[in-house]
């Protein structure tokens, strides 16, 4: 269980953040997570969509999902699946409630791995406010360069490493965009989040973090339209 | 009296809408087919959501693949035709025993092929499954079907880690 916990942190992580073949590696990262930090200080909330490839070995055509992933300071995230099927994961520093759309209502799940999704939850405030040295003690971090930055992340487990061998982070050149993260697993299986239409500083409205009655997404999508 | 009365229809609505010899309508899915599901899982009061990938084979059974949080594999198994089982990879959440006795079970229940009468399956729509077994509920909702021919390599017995 503890290794599943794990994963399913790594995996998470991923999702805090959103190449090319020629990457370069940064002798040393360190200043460019105290940048990162910095650029993420002014950002007190993120809305974006995400496109989510499953790529299994197995089937020849990737397994798609679609959504959007919203998050607040210090602590609060929503995400979000729209298609194929309707879920919300809601989370804090203190808690996780998900959200299943069946039999044309929503219905609230009573959770397992709620205190592991907490904690995951934890760790991507802490990523979504550029604090990438709260990882390294499960993580080893590495930066590679292009016309980007790619995070690269390898868990220092060896059981985790075992079924997730790496996750690449990769942000734009001014580090405060998210435009893809990749999670490879040693058996050449991979998970791809593509983000888009990130803004950030939105002003969400009211319930959209409600763990008992989360407002629609298309209300919360409707407050949204006209941030920059 | 009254007791007894307002059970009595509960009963058998409870009765009608429930079998144990469940099998799926002939026609309800393809033989050759890629079927992609969304689940709940519940055991022990606790929920899980899970996805299910199924590629079916007339020649080559069932391969099945489920899904956790954010992709990660927690059972792959392979169901011959011929009913022989093949593990080809197991979790913590789905130790090998549970996924012999238990998906490979609810797996030829709702698709198709089991030949023992212990299919407690609720069938609510054409594309809405609930399993109901002692210790646990699996809520099943078909997302989408493509018909047609699967790759012959996902029924290849030599590649399964252990029968």
């Amino acid at each position: 269980m503890k290794k599943l916990a794990g994963i399913f942190i790594f995996a998470f992580c991923a999702a805090a953040f959103a190449a090319t073949n020629e990457l370069q590696t940064v002798a040393d990262p360190q200043p460019l997570l105290e940048k990162l930090r910095s650029r993420m200080e002014p950002v007190k909330t993120v809305a974006m969509d995400f496109t989510q490839d499953r790529e299994l070995n197995l089937f020849a055509e990737p397994l798609k999902s679609e959504g959007v992933m919203l998050m607040e300071r210090p602590d609060k995230i929503r995400w979000e699946t729209m298609s194929p099927y309707q879920t919300i994961l809601l989370g804090d520093e203190n808690s996780v409630a998900q959200f299943e759309f069946t039999g044309g209502k929503w219905q609230k799940l009573k959770l397992g791995f709620s205190q592991m999704l907490a904690r995951v939850m934890q760790q991507m405030s802490a990523m979504n406010q550029g604090n990438l040295s709260a990882m390294t003690n499960d993580y080893s971090v590495s930066v590679s360069t292009n016309n980007g930055f790619v995070f690269i992340m390898v868990p220092k487990d060896e059981k985790i490493r075992q079924m997730i061998s790496s996750l690449e982070i990769h942000l734009a050149p001014d580090l405060t965009a998210t435009r893809e993260v990749v999670m490879n697993e040693p058996n050449g299986d991979l998970t791809r989040i593509t983000f888009s239409h990130e803004k950030h500083n939105v002003q969400f409205p009211a319930r959209t973090f409600d763990q008992n009655k989360p407002l629609e997404i298309s209300s919360v999508e409707s407050a949204l339209k006209n941030a920059p | 009296m009254r007791r007894k009365f307002l059970f009595l229809p509960l009963l058998l609505m409870f009765a009608g809408c429930v079998t144990h010899h469940f099998s799926p309508p002939p026609g309800l899915f393809p033989a050759n087919a890629f079927i992609t599901q969304r689940a709940t899982f519940t055991a022990r009061g606790k929920q899980f959501p899970l996805d299910g990938f199924l590629a079916m084979s007339e020649t080559g059974g069932k391969r099945f693949v489920i899904t956790a949080m954010m992709g990660v594999v927690v059972a792959d198994i392979l169901v011959k035709p011929d009913g022989k089982i093949y593990i080809m990879r197991s979790s913590q959440m789905f130790p090998e025993k549970y996924i012999r006795n238990g998906v490979a079970r609810d797996l030829e229940c709702i698709f198709g092929g089991a030949d023992d009468k212990n299919c407690p399956v609720q069938m609510l729509d054409r594309k809405h499954f609930i399993v109901h077994r002692f210790g646990y509920t699996l809520d099943v909702r078909i997302l989408d079907v493509k018909p047609g021919p699967q790759p012959a390599k996902l029924f290849d017995e030599t590649k399964a880690a252990k029968q």
